[in-house]
C-alpha cells in the first residue's frame, strides 16, 4: 500500500512545516512515511513542494507522480498538474481556478483572512481538508499542529477544524499502524547527522553558513547549552575548519558542516588534520555545482572531490550514509574513527538526504560504543617523556591534551620528528610519511563493505552499483525487477574510503554486467571502482539535475537490462 | 619560573641580528613575570620566520597553516578557556593572509594575545612586501614599487573596538616584555604589533631607522582615552607610538557563553546513554 501527497506552494508559504504536520500525523498513526522537500534558493515566491510517500512498509526515496496534490499557487498547480497518478484528487485554493473531477476548490484563503484575520493560515486549512481525504482523524493532525506550532498552535487549530469542516468525506482508507510506539522515529537526514554529532560527545562546531550543511549547525546551536556544545559561526569556511582543529588540539570532539564550496575553501585545513594528526569530522551536504550551482538542489559530484581533496598524502575515512538511520550511526563512528586513528573524517550527505523525513527503526546510540581515546592525566602521571608523534606500530601516537601534566605537547604542520619539532631530516620525514599511511591501513580493517542484495555471488548477473542516499530509490527498483523475474544484484556503498578493493574485486569480477547509478554525470563511483580494481563499469546511470531518483526511474532505466 | 626556563634548547635558524631573537627574550621574560607554568600555555603560530618561535620556546604549541594562526587559536580559546592561549606570528600571516580572522576575533573578544612580528617585509619567502609595507617600496616582486598603501593594523584594531592595542618595538626587550606582560594579563583580545628589522630583506626600516623614529608614549598617555589612542594609531610614518595605545575591559566572548562559562566544553565527559534518552524522545 501507498498512497503519495504532495503539498505544493511558494516560498514563505510555510509548506515544510504542513509536510512536516502531515508525516508526524501518519508517524503517529504508525505508518511509514518518506517526507521530500524540494525548493528553489529563494526565500519568497518560486517552488516549494513537499512530496509524502505514505506506506505500510519502510521507504526512502521519493516519487514522481502524486495521488493527492495540495496546491497554494496557480504557479504550482500548472507545475504539478500533469505529476498525478491515475485517480488522483487535488485540493486547491479556490482563487486559483482549478476545477474538473476530484478537484476540491476550497475558499481558504478568504476563510483565513475573514475568521482568522491570518492569510498564512490558509495552508493549515488546505492541509485540513486534504487529512480529511485521507481519512486522517482530526484530532491526530491537532495533536502534530501542537507539536510542530507549539505557542503558536491556536489559530492553526482553528484553521485545520475550518478545513476540516470545509472538506469533502474521505476517499482512501490508510491501514492501521504498522508499529508500535517507540519503536520507530521519524527525523531528517539533517537532523540524524546531528543527533550522531551529539551522541559522539561533538563538542565544537564551527560553520559558515551553506545549503544544505547548515541544517546540522542549527540542529547542534539549538540543543548546544543542553549538552554543552559549542556551536560558532565561523566567518569563513577556513576559519571554520581551522577552529575546528584548535579546538579538537585541545581535545574537543570537533566538526565543520558545510557544502561542496565551503569545503572547497577547507582544503588546505583537512591537510593539516592529516599533518598534525588531529581528529576532525567534516560534514559536506552535496549540491550540484560547479561553483554556486543549484544551491537547494541534490548531487553526488563531490565524492573524487572529497576522497582526493587535500595536498600531500595522508589517510582519511570516506562515508556516505544511506539513509536517515544509517546517517545517525554513521555520523558517531565517523566521531569515533577520526578520534581512534588520529584522521580527518568526512561524512557525505547530499540535500535530498538531509532534507528528507523518514522513518526509522528507533535508534540506540549503544550500538557504537563511544569512548575516550586521550590519555588520561594518570596515564600522562605515569610518563617519563611524552612524544606526541611517537613512531608506534600502527602508526598511532598515544595523544595528549595540553595543560592536564606537565609533558608538554607540540602540533606542526611543517614535517616534525616525534616531539612534534620542525625537521628537515629525511630520514625522519620518510618514517613520517610511513607512520601516517600506515593508520590508512589499520583503519581499512574498521570499515564495513557494500551491501549486497540479494547476498551472494554476483556470476552472470547484472551488478547495479550506488552510494550514498540513492539506496532507497535503488533497493525499490531492483526489488521490483526481481520480483518481474530479472537477476539484478544491488552493490551499494556507505563507507567509501579506505576499502577492501582486491575483496571487491574478486566480488565483482564475475558478474555479466556492471552498472553504475550516481547523481552526477560522470560516474564517479565506477570511476573510482574502475582504478583500484582494474573493472570499468558498463554503463552509467546518471541524474544531474538537481533531483533525487526515484524508484520509477531506475525500473524504467534498467528494465532491458534483465 | 625563570625566564630561560621557558627556552628550548634546540638549533635557531632565524637570521643573525634578525629582531625575531629580542621578540623571543621579551616573551619568556612576560612568561615569567606572570609566573605561567609552561603546560598552561599554548603558543599557536602559523608559517613564516616569526611563526618559527613555537619551536625555539618550552611550551606546548599548535604551529599552523600561514594565515590561520588566529582561527586555531580561537578555536582552542572555545574549547579550553582554561588555558594561556597566544597567536603569535608574521604581518603576512596575520594580517595579509588570514586578514579576515583578525577583524572577525577582534569582534568576538576572546580572552587571547595577539603577538605580531612586523617587519614589513616576507623573509621566509625571501623579501617580497607585506601588507604593513610603505607604498612605494621596491622588491623583486613589486619592482613598481608597492603601489597600495600599507595597512595601519593599531588604528584598525582601534576602530573595531578592540580592547588592548600595543606596539612595541623589538630594540627595547624590557619594554616590550613589559607591553606583551600586560597583554597576556588583559582578559580579553589583546593585539601587540611589534615592530622589528629584518637586516636580511628591509634595507631601509633597518634597526637605526627605527631607533630615530620610535617615540614611546610613556606614563602620561591614558589608555582608556580612545580618541587619543586613533589619534597615536594615525601618527604619521616618521613618530612610531610604543607603549599601550588602548585598554579597556569589556565582557569577553568566554565570559557571556552559556555553555563555556561552565568550564572548558573539551574536558566535559562522553554522554551517556541516560543523557542522550531526551534527544532520541525527540523523535518518537
Amino acid at each position: 500500500m501507498e498512497l503519495v501527497v504532495r503539498l505544493a506552494g511558494a516560498a514563505g508559504q510555510g509548506v515544510q512545516t504542513l509536510g512536516e504536520i502531515l508525516a508526524r500525523t501518519c508517524f503517529r498513526s504508525g505508518l511509514f512515511v518518506h517526507g521530500e522537500l524540494s525548493y528553489h534558493s529563494r526565500i519568497r515566491g518560486g517552488e516549494n513542494a513537499f512530496t509524502l510517500r505514505i506506506s505500510d512498509r519502510p521507504v526512502f526515496a521519493t516519487r514522481h507522480r502524486a495521488d493527492l496534490l495540495v496546491v497554494l499557487t496557480e504557479e504550482m498547480g500548472r507545475a504539478y498538474r500533469e505529476k498525478l497518478r491515475d485517480g488522483a484528487w487535488v485540493v486547491a485554493e479556490a482563487g486559483l481556478g482549478m476545477a474538473g473531477p476530484r478537484v476540491l476548490s476550497l475558499p481558504a484563503l478568504r476563510l483565513a483572512r475573514e475568521k482568522l484575520k491570518l492569510p498564512i493560515a490558509m495552508g493549515v486549512i488546505l492541509l485540513g481538508a486534504a487529512a480529511k481525504l485521507l481519512g486522517l482523524p482530526e484530532e491526530k493532525v491537532a495533536q502534530a499542529v501542537k507539536e510542530v506550532f507549539g505557542e503558536k498552535a491556536e489559530p492553526n487549530l482553528q484553521a485545520l477544524a475550518l478545513g476540516y469542516e470545509h472538506g469533502t468525506p474521505p476517499v482512501w482508507e490508510l491501514p492501521g499502524p504498522q508499529f508500535g510506539p517507540g519503536e520507530r522515529m521519524l527525523l531528517t537526514g539533517g537532523q540524524a547527522v546531528g543527533a550522531g554529532a551529539i551522541a559522539a560527545g561533538c563538542k565544537f562546531l564551527a560553520a559558515y553558513p551553506m545549503t544544505p550543511g547548515t541544517p546540522v549547525m542549527e540542529f547542534l546551536a539549538q540543543r548546544s547549552e543542553r549538552f554543552g556544545i559549542v556551536v560558532e559561526q565561523a566567518e569563513d569556511e577556513i576559519a571554520a575548519i581551522n577552529m575546528a582543529l584548535g579546538a579538537a588540539f585541545g581535545g574537543a570532539r570537533a566538526m565543520v558542516t558545510t557544502s561542496g564550496g565551503g569545503f572547497a575553501l577547507m582544503v588546505e585545513g583537512l591537510s593539516l588534520a592529516g599533518m598534525i594528526e588531529t581528529p576532525v569530522v567534516i560534514h559536506v551536504g552535496q549540491r550540484p555545482g560547479p561553483a554556486t550551482g543549484l544551491p537547494t538542489r541534490t548531487s553526488q559530484e563531490n565524492l573524487l572531490f572529497a576522497l582526493y581533496a587535500g595536498h600531500g598524502e595522508f589517510p582519511r575515512f570516506l562515508c556516505a550514509p544511506r539513509d536517515q538511520e544509517s546517517a545517525f550511526y554513521a555520523t558517531i563512528r565517523a566521531f569515533e574513527l577520526a578520534e581512534a586513528y588520529q584522521v580527518p573524517s568526512i561524512l557525505l550527505t547530499d540535500q535530498f538526504l538531509v532534507d528528507s523525513y523518514a522513518v526509522v527503526p528507533a535508534l540506540d546510540p549503544r550500538r557504537v560504543p563511544v569512548r575516550p581515546h586521550t590519555l588520561s592525566a594518570e596515564e600522562l602521571a605515569g610518563l617519563s617523556s611524552y612524544r606526541r608523534f611517537a613512531l608506534t606500530q600502527s602508526g598511532v601516537s598515544p595523544r595528549a591534551l595540553p595543560g592536564l601534566s606537565p609533558h608538554l605537547v607540540l602540533v606542526d604542520s611543517d614535517e616534525h620528528d616525534e616531539f612534534g619539532r620542525i625537521t628537515e631530516d629525511l630520514g625522519i620525514r620518510k618514517a613520517m610519511v610511513e607512520k601516517r599511511l600506515r593508520k590508512g591501513e589499520a583503519l581499512e580493517g574498521e570499515v564495513e563493505g557494500p551491501a549486497v542484495e540479494p547476498e551472494g555471488e554476483t556470476r552472470g548477473k547484472t551488478v547495479v552499483l550506488g552510494w550514498g542516499s540513492t539506496y532507497g530509490a535503488l533497493r525499490e527498483a531492483v526489488e521490483e525487477l526481481n520480483a518481474r523475474g530479472g537477476d539484478f544484484v544491488l552493490i551499494h556503498f556507505q563507507d567509501l574510503w579506505p576499502q577492501r578493493w582486491k575483496a571487491l574485486g574478486d566480488l565483482l569480477r564475475p558478474a555479466r554486467r556492471l552498472i553504475t547509478v550516481e547523481n552526477n554525470a560522470w560516474g564517479q563511483l565506477g570511476k573510482l571502482i574502475a582504478q583500484e580494481t582494474g573493472l570499468i563499469p558498463h554503463r552509467h546511470i546518471a541524474r544531474y539535475d538537481g533531483r533525487p531518483f526515484a524508484p520509477e526511474d531506475l525500473v524504467e532505466a534498467l528494465a532491458h537490462e534483465a | 619560573m625563570r625566564p630561560e626556563e621557558y627556552l628550548a634548547d634546540v638549533e635557531i635558524h632565524w637570521c643573525p641580528g634578525c629582531g625575531n631573537f629580542q621578540i623571543r627574550e621579551a616573551l619568556v621574560r612576560a612568561l615569567a613575570a606572570l609566573d605561567l607554568p609552561p603546560h598552561r600555555v599554548v603558543l599557536v603560530t602559523g608559517i613564516g620566520q616569526a611563526a618559527k618561535i613555537v619551536h625555539y620556546l618550552r611550551v606546548n604549541g599548535f604551529d599552523g597553516l600561514h594565515g590561520r594562526t588566529i582561527a586555531a587559536a580561537a578555536g582552542l580559546k572555545m574549547a579550553r578557556p582554561d588555558l594561556e592561549v597566544i597567536a603569535e606570528s608574521g604581518d603576512g600571516d596575520l594580517y595579509g593572509e588570514g586578514g579576515n580572522h583578525l577583524l572577525h576575533n577582534i569582534r568576538r573578544n576572546l580572552d587571547i594575545t595577539v603577538i605580531v612580528h612586523d617587519n614589513r617585509v616576507y623573509g621566509l619567502t625571501k623579501g617580497q612586501a607585506s601588507p604593513t609595507a610603505p607604498a612605494g617600496y621596491i622588491t623583486r616582486a613589486q619592482p613598481f614599487g608597492v603601489l597600495s598603501r600599507p595597512l595601519n593594523p593599531l588604528a584598525l584594531a582601534l576602530a573595531l573596538g578592540a580592547g588592548f592595542v600595543a606596539q612595541a618595538f623589538s630594540g627595547e626587550v624590557e619594554r616590550t616584555a613589559q607591553i606583551l606582560a600586560a597583554a597576556i594579563r588583559y582578559r580579553g583580545f589583546a593585539l601587540v604589533n611589534v615592530l622589528h628589522p629584518c637586516p636580511s630583506w628591509n634595507r631601509v626600516q633597518t634597526f637605526a631607522w627605527y631607533k630615530e623614529r620610535i617615540r614611546d608614549i610613556g606614563e602620561g598617555h591614558d589608555p582608556t582615552d580612545l580618541s587619543e589612542a586613533m589619534r597615536l594609531a594615525l601618527s604619521d610614518s616618521e613618530n612610531l607610538p610604543v607603549g599601550i595605545l588602548y585598554e579597556r575591559e569589556g565582557p569577553t566572548w568566554e565570559e557571556r557563553h552559556p555553555v563555556v562559562r561552565r568550564g572548558p566544553p573539551a574536558l566535559q565527559p562522553l554522554p551517556t546513554y541516560e543523557d542522550l534518552l531526551p534527544l532520541l524522545q525527540e523523535f518518537s
